[in-house]
């Protein structure tokens, strides 16, 4: 078994340099995170305090307070980042870490649940429910992602879905229970101020006893990365090691998320950096991982310090998010060759040949079932109109029920159009990408609209609406130039986009954060918009999204037809030149601007895009102008049922319609996802 | 993007709690709101002209089925002697404002005060919706079409100050027809400041030098909202002689600054008067045992004086009432 890496790697300089880097990184960090803090304490006290503690109030300050703030970085991020390696190894994947696998947002999702179902056991044990979560999620990912036959890119992708809907379901928990989970657990962006030591000692033997246990089982780790044939007639242990891999690292960021909650990117990051002096071997390769991960996160710590205001402080994930994403984007640009065109991306059918249906009367059915919930929603809400009284209502211009019509309808053609207008944008972005998993949300446009509306609201509180949308088409822009620019050179190559889309998003939700942090604003219906709501929307948002639509939707059919008559796929149509980039281009742009469009009148809705399409090809086919339409009724229909939903069920208070569509939209998406993982393997 | 989502989910959660934090608790004085609808023979009927953020409102008549969208504006209609016939979250109104200023069961709950529900509004067919410009502005027009909505903006830029409290509070009087009630209800208050100075000069508490909070664990740890002069309850115990030490270097807009347990270093000598939750006892349970708080010497010389759980912070004259006989009552004990 000791043969398999051959050598015993040697201690070079570029090994030093790593490890020195990192410890001198570590204890500068070290320092100035326990000299930062509200009150000013100077270096020499500091110093005293840690060379010979005082029971002054300045000693006590540094060591009750800042030193275990410190400590759980340091235990966090190194423990984050060692989760990442090992999950790097087992599964051979650059992108793989526990937030990119889903396993934090699983762990911190069934902490929650816990905090509702079991509030006893939970707050003897939570580590059991962190545990338990974030091992579900991780399966749920590989599976979802295809199992073994898993690429980078699709293992990722799915880690990311299952997040997304994972966090969906906790805010949903934190709606319905908000009595329950408010006192509790509120770190579900990820901080490590700290109230005492017992965080800290929570967790160390943890920490400590895993790390060591995976530095022991190095060489199994090493034997991970040899080729799969090499590999394979190892057989058995090559399975054994991955399991234990899989567990150690779950293991280790569900005890790190049941202190500190959900941070990002530690774990991609760290075992990349430490890659990069070519240390291969695990056995050096994990203490140096834990260092490095370390002097990240209080680096981060640091940061978040620093944009600290009188009223609230910047979660340190919100600072790693920052710091991380561009490495993501980097590793994307750099590492991502041999993985390029693997996996999905080489036909818009993830249903394989399903049941095709006449389009004629799928259109008059799809039709009639959006104007007939269109003029349903009018009759549901926190009061039900007899349908006696209806029709008379919708025609009278006062008394009771009128008013109530007069106050849905319009916010029922907000729903409907967006809903329309999100469906649109995903057909046109999946046509562009040649990516039926791609959607204005994935691709990091919907944050970068959501981003510049939000600082239109809370910069310039005193803004015209008016600007709104145009500060959302800035943003969604913005995003999209930088996603597409930067993957132009791959030519737009699907996985890129999606990945680079990851990377913007998770920026641009951290400058959602520090905005939210330095504008101070309390109660702002900015909050409640960026969930993606339909409440109180007017004419006015009316003409918004009807103004979009006019406009971009005829553009969008006649790209449609143009893609008809295109070849599909990059190597066929290469003869036909720029014309297929160029078109590529413009209908991401025209999908990238509805995308925005709805982004201004109903917040950041996901997922619509995505679920929409689908459910028509797996009715219809392939036939793009055929597929657009019957993609925007259905868009429509989900937006209005989400709508009439969020007003009706718990009124008088109201769901955010974006956290409904997830819940409603996400299963049915998770089991496209793996219906065609299913069908390919076979 | 998500992962934002989550963060902003929470604080959102948060801020619903939090953004109305603050109340409290006595228990006499009953039966403040019992007398709604039947009028006293003080009230105008005539048309009655409203200031507020966006204007004047004329009236025909003073409005008798109101509609209040935050939990100030709530405790001033029931100061008044009025029930509204709606209000924002009822069940969370009860955990922070006092029981001085009960809700009738009659009172329909209309949702959240970030999102009231227009629909059940509108059913209610209220007369006057007193709207509150930080969580409804972008509602105004649809609630006016409701019904005639008057908009008020306590956190415009110095904070919700003692007077900017009265002031609505006399607005929100003419609106309702019950300006001599106002009248009576302020000067009953200035009566009761100078009954508790004389009780506070009797124990010998006066110019006592306080710093006043209200605590709650955020993000799992202790955060403390530390109140500035610019708000309402300093404002209040300004009014029975005490000295708010509590003195940050910039002007807060909300009435107080949020801090974690290091800035008490900085009010360590002065007497420490707190708000928590009974769920969230922070300086009973977490706090105990770090060496940071117990070395405050307001903490080692058993300096430290809690106030009700439903002492509301953010309220009106009879918050402020509430205030005063909580803090009397905590010093002199």
């Amino acid at each position: 078994m000791s043969s398999v890496q051959g050598s015993k790697p040697a201690m070079n300089w570029r090994t030093i340099s790593i490890y020195g880097g990192g410890l001198t990184a570590l204890i500068v960090l070290f320092f100035v995170s326990l000299c930062y803090g509200e009150a000013s304490i100077p270096l020499h006290v500091v110093w005293d305090a840690l060379t010979g503690r005082q029971d002054s109030l300045e000693h006590n300050m540094v060591w009750d307070l800042r030193m275990p703030r410190t400590v759980i970085g340091i235990l966090a991020g190194g423990a984050l980042a060692v989760a990442g390696a090992l999950l790097q190894t087992i599964t051979r994947n650059p992108l793989a870490a526990s937030d990119t696998l889903g396993i934090n947002a699983g762990a911190y999702f069934v902490v929650v649940l816990g905090a509702i179902a079991f509030p006893g056991l939970l707050s003897q044990s939570p580590f059991i429910f962190a545990a338990l979560g974030g091992l579900l999620a991780a399966f749920a990912a590989y599976f979802m992602g295809g199992g073994r036959t898993s690429s980078p890119v699709r293992l990722a992708l799915s880690g990311m879905i299952v997040s997304m809907v994972l966090g969906s379901f906790t805010s949903a928990l934190h709606i319905f229970f908000s009595m329950e989970t408010q006192g509790l657990f509120l770190w579900g962006s990820g901080t490590l101020v700290q109230n005492d030591w017992s965080g800290v000692f929570y967790a160390l033997p943890w920490v400590v006893g895993i790390t060591l246990l995976a530095l022991i089982l190095s060489r199994q780790w090493d034997m991970l990365e040899l080729d799969e044939s090499t590999a394979s007639s190892l057989g058995q242990k090559v399975t054994l090691a991955r399991a234990v891999g899989l567990i150690l690292a779950v293991l280790l960021a569900a005890v790190i998320v049941s202190v500190i909650g959900p941070i990002g990117f530690v774990g991609l990051v760290a075992p990349h950096l430490v890659r990069l002096s070519g240390v291969r071997s695990n056995r050096l390769l994990l203490p140096g991982v834990f260092i490095w991960g370390a002097a990240l996160l209080v680096g981060a710590d640091v940061l978040a310090k620093m944009v600290h205001n009188s009223s609230m402080e910047l979660p340190t994930g919100a600072v790693m998010a920052i710091i991380g994403a561009p490495w993501l984007i980097w590793l994307v640009l750099t590492r991502m060759k041999a993985a390029n065109g693997s996996g999905m991306s080489t036909s818009m059918s993830t249903g394989g040949a399903a049941r095709r249906f006449a389009f004629g009367p799928m259109a008059v059915l799809f039709s009639v079932i959006t104007v007939v919930l269109i003029l349903l929603s009018t009759m549901f809400g926190g009061m039900r109109i007899p349908l006696a009284d209806w029709l008379p209502s919708l025609f009278q211009s006062d008394g009771l029920f009128s008013a109530l019509i007069q106050l849905r309808i319009p916010r029922t053609l907000v729903a409907a159009g967006a809903g329309a207008a999100l469906a649109i944008s995903g057909v046109l972005i999946q046509m562009a990408v040649r990516n039926p998993l791609a959607d204005a949300s994935i691709v990091g446009v919907s944050s970068g609209a959501g981003l510049g509306a939000m600082m239109v609201i809370i910069l310039w509180p005193g803004l015209p609406i008016y600007l709104l949308p145009i500060a959302a088409i800035i943003g969604a822009a913005i995003a999209a130039v930088v996603v597409f620019s930067l993957a132009w050179k791959k030519g737009l190559n699907p996985s890129a986009v999606v990945l680079l889309g990851i990377a913007m998003s998770a920026i641009a939700g951290a400058g959602i954060q520090i905005l939210i942090v330095r504008g101070a604003v309390y109660g702002s219906s900015g909050y409640i918009w960026l969930t993606g709501s339909t409440y109180a929307r007017t004419w006015e948002q009316v003409r918004v999204i009807g103004l979009f639509l006019v406009i971009l939707v005829p553009v969008a059919w006649w790209l449609a037809r143009r893609f008809e008559l295109l070849v599909f796929d990059d190597n066929s149509a290469s003869g036909l030149g720029l014309g297929v980039r160029r078109t590529r281009l413009l209908a991401m742009t025209v999908g990238v601007l509805l995308a925005a469009g709805a982004v201004a009148c109903v917040g950041t809705v996901g997922f619509i895009g995505l679920i929409a399409p689908h459910m028509v090809r797996l009715l219809t086919g392939n036939k793009l102008r055929r597929s657009m339409f019957l993609s925007a009724l259905a868009g429509a229909v989900m937006l209005v049922l989400a709508d009439t939903i969020g007003r009706t069920v718990m009124a008088p208070t109201e769901i955010p319609s974006g956290i409904l569509i997830a819940i409603i939209g996400t299963p049915y998406f998770l089991y496209l996802m793996y219906r065609s993982n299913w069908r390919k393997s076979v | 993007m998500k992962k934002g989502l989550n963060g902003l989910l929470i604080m959102l959660a948060f801020v619903l709690v939090l953004a109305g934090c603050g109340k409290s608790t006595t228990t006499t004085d009953t039966s403040q709101g019992s007398d709604s609808g039947s009028a006293p023979a003080e009230e105008t009927a005539g048309p009655v002209t409203v200031k507020h953020k966006r204007g004047e409102l004329k009236l025909d008549k003073p409005a008798e089925r109101v509609v209040t969208l935050e939990w100030t504006y709530t405790e001033d209609v029931v100061a008044l002697g009025v029930q509204p016939v709606g209000n924002a979250d009822n069940a969370n109104y009860k955990v922070w404002v006092t029981s001085e200023a009960a809700l009738d069961d009659s009172v329909t709950d209309i949702g959240t005060r970030s999102e009231p529900n227009l629909e059940a509004i509108a059913a209610l067919k209220p007369d006057l919706i007193i709207a509150n410009a930080d969580n409804n502005t972008a509602v105004y027009d649809q609630l006016n079409a409701i019904a005639p909505t008057i908009e008020y903006d306590p956190y415009d830029g110095d904070g919700y100050d003692y007077d900017k409290m009265t002031e609505i509070f006399n607005n929100i009087a003419t609106a309702l027809g019950k300006e001599d009630k106002a009248k009576e209800v302020l000067s009953n208050l200035d009566q009761h400041y100078v009954e508790a100075k004389e009780k506070l000069a009797a124990a010998g508490k006066e110019n006592f030098n306080f710093a006043l909070t209200q605590a709650f664990t955020y993000q799992n740890a202790v955060s403390l909202r530390m109140f500035t002069d610019n708000s309402v309850v300093i404002g209040t115990l300004d009014k029975i002689g005490l000295v708010n030490d509590w003195q940050p270097d910039k002007v807060e807009n909300y009435g107080f600054s949020t801090v974690g347990i290091e800035s008490l270093t900085d009010v360590k000598d002065s007497n420490f008067i707190y708000i928590t939750q009974p769920d969230d006892d922070v300086f009973g349970t977490a706090m105990k045992d770090n060496s940071v708080w117990n070395g405050l010497n307001f903490v080692k010389e058993k300096r430290t004086y809690q106030l009700d759980s439903t002492t509301w912070t953010f309220g009106g004259p009879i918050s402020s009432k509430v205030l005063v006989d909580g803090v009397v009552e905590a010093i002199t004990k």
